[in-house]
């Protein structure tokens, strides 16, 4: 999928842009929101320099921590946040039928429950 | 790296949950984080559609390349997607996107011989791979119902084209992988929509000076049925807070009736409810899940490219020349 180029200097490595090929806002806009939250981050934006070229530029600006490790971090910060909704969603789902089917079992029995919704 | 980590720990809770169906609440996350996941359902879980249409005779009243974007269009079963290979990088077969790892055929030949006009439907598409079935949404089902002509217009198949008596439509298709962003067609997502949670507070002290009617006034300017009347108590309730559309309505009669503040709405920014409905070829809950998945391996590929540093070479000469010549 991606490819990615860094574009800074070698004295400074807290600045630089990164530039990600065949990637968009899905990506682009939810690393800026985790960079953000990060205070070793000083500034983070992204763009998409042109629209029909599949290109987002993010530019990451650090306190001190080479720019590079941060955006590391923040990957990996993503991808802990998905597995874990991926983890939540799956329980919802089956909390949601074993709540659906108990409610079914107790109308055809007769008991009054309440409701488990 | 250090150990601090600034990810926050979303929850869900379903709502409703049906094959083609799905409403959840996701609480405690962000904007940017709810559209990543709406994005991707809609343009890069990938679903199996027909994408390539050799035609051997069609004397329909439709010309080829219109019945190929028709049979295009037509949802698949495509709960094999996430395990299929996209024909562009598969090695069994050289791109011509013909193998089983990487495509799907179907046969449709039918010939109208009656008087009456003849329906070629989704139903009439017959998938030659019996090992792997993919078949068109709906085509399993139809076994339950006898004739076409007395069955429910739902079971009766996707229509393709009508045929007069003579009319004949012989064809081969190849049904391959691909995502929404290359076509539409490709797309699971029939809708995909989240609101911010709404959350109302009226302000009941001011709501005690509206007399019934102004009250019952103001409860019917909502062009949405958020609010109703209490019978006994006379008194204003939200029924259906998400059912509020922004439209800031119930606040301007509000100020036209000289009760500014009357109601206060804010939307809680980190509580997304989703809406999704699925065209057929993935069920709702999976669809949610493979983007989870699709998401994932962006993040992975993106950290991964960082550690290569090969990746330099396809920028080729403008990466030379955006690096200094480092």
């Amino acid at each position: 999928m991606a490819s990615m180029m860094e574009l800074g200097s070698e004295e400074d490595p807290c600045a630089s842009t990164f530039s990600l090929v065949d990637e968009d806002h899905t990506l682009a806009n939810s690393l800026r929101y985790i960079l953000n939250r990060d205070p070793r981050v000083e500034f983070c934006g992204y763009s998409i320099p042109h629209p029909s070229e599949n290109r987002v530029n993010i530019r990451i600006q650090t306190t001190g921590d080479p720019a590079k490790d941060v955006l590391k971090d923040a990957l990996q910060d993503l991808m802990v946040m998905c597995q874990h909704i991926r983890k939540t969603f799956t329980n919802a789902v089956d909390q949601h039928k074993v709540a659906k089917r108990q409610g079914e079992v107790s109308m055809k029995s007769g008991i009054t429950e309440p409701s488990t919704e | 790296m250090d150990n601090v980590s600034y990810q926050r720990f979303p929850t869900v809770r379903i709502r409703e949950i049906k094959d083609d169906f799905l409403k959840f609440e996701l609480r405690n996350t962000d904007a940017s984080m709810a559209n990543a996941l709406r994005r991707v359902v809609l343009a890069e879980v990938p679903t199996i559609a027909i994408d390539l249409v050799e035609i051997e005779m069609n004397s329909s009243v439709l010309n080829d390349e219109f019945i190929a974007h028709r049979l295009g269009l037509i949802p698949l079963t495509s709960e094999r997607a996430m395990d299929m290979k996209f024909s562009r990088d598969c090695d069994a077969c050289d791109g011509d996107g013909k193998c089983e790892f990487c495509s799907i055929e179907f046969t449709l030949n039918v010939k109208c011989t009656s008087d009456q006009t003849l329906d070629v439907t989704s139903h009439d598409l017959v998938p030659s791979d019996q090992q792997y079935p993919v078949y068109p949404v709906g085509f399993m089902e139809r076994a339950e119902y006898g004739g076409y002509e007395e069955d429910p217009p739902e079971q009766r198949g996707i229509l393709i084209v009508k045929l007069r008596r003579g009319q004949e439509l012989k064809l081969r298709a190849i049904a391959r992988k691909g995502i929404g962003k290359d076509h539409a067609k490709w797309s699971p997502a029939a809708t995909i929509t989240f609101q911010y949670e709404p959350e109302i507070h009226i302000n009941e002290a001011l709501m005690e000076t509206l007399t019934l009617e102004e009250k019952k006034e103001w409860v019917d300017s909502c062009p949405t049925k958020m609010f109703d009347i209490d019978a006994n108590t006379e008194q204003v309730v939200v029924v259906d807070a998400e059912a509020y559309a922004y439209d800031d309505e119930i606040i301007k009669k509000a100020d036209a009736m000289g009760k500014p503040g009357l109601v206060n709405i804010i939307s809680r920014e980190d509580s997304f409810i989703f809406t999704i409905e699925s065209t057929g070829a993935l069920k709702a809950a999976d669809m949610f899940l493979n983007a989870i998945e699709i998401l994932k391996m962006k993040l992975d590929a993106v950290r991964l490219s960082m550690e290569t540093e090969e990746n330099d070479d396809q920028f080729g000469e403008l990466g030379a020349h955006m690096r200094g010549g480092l």
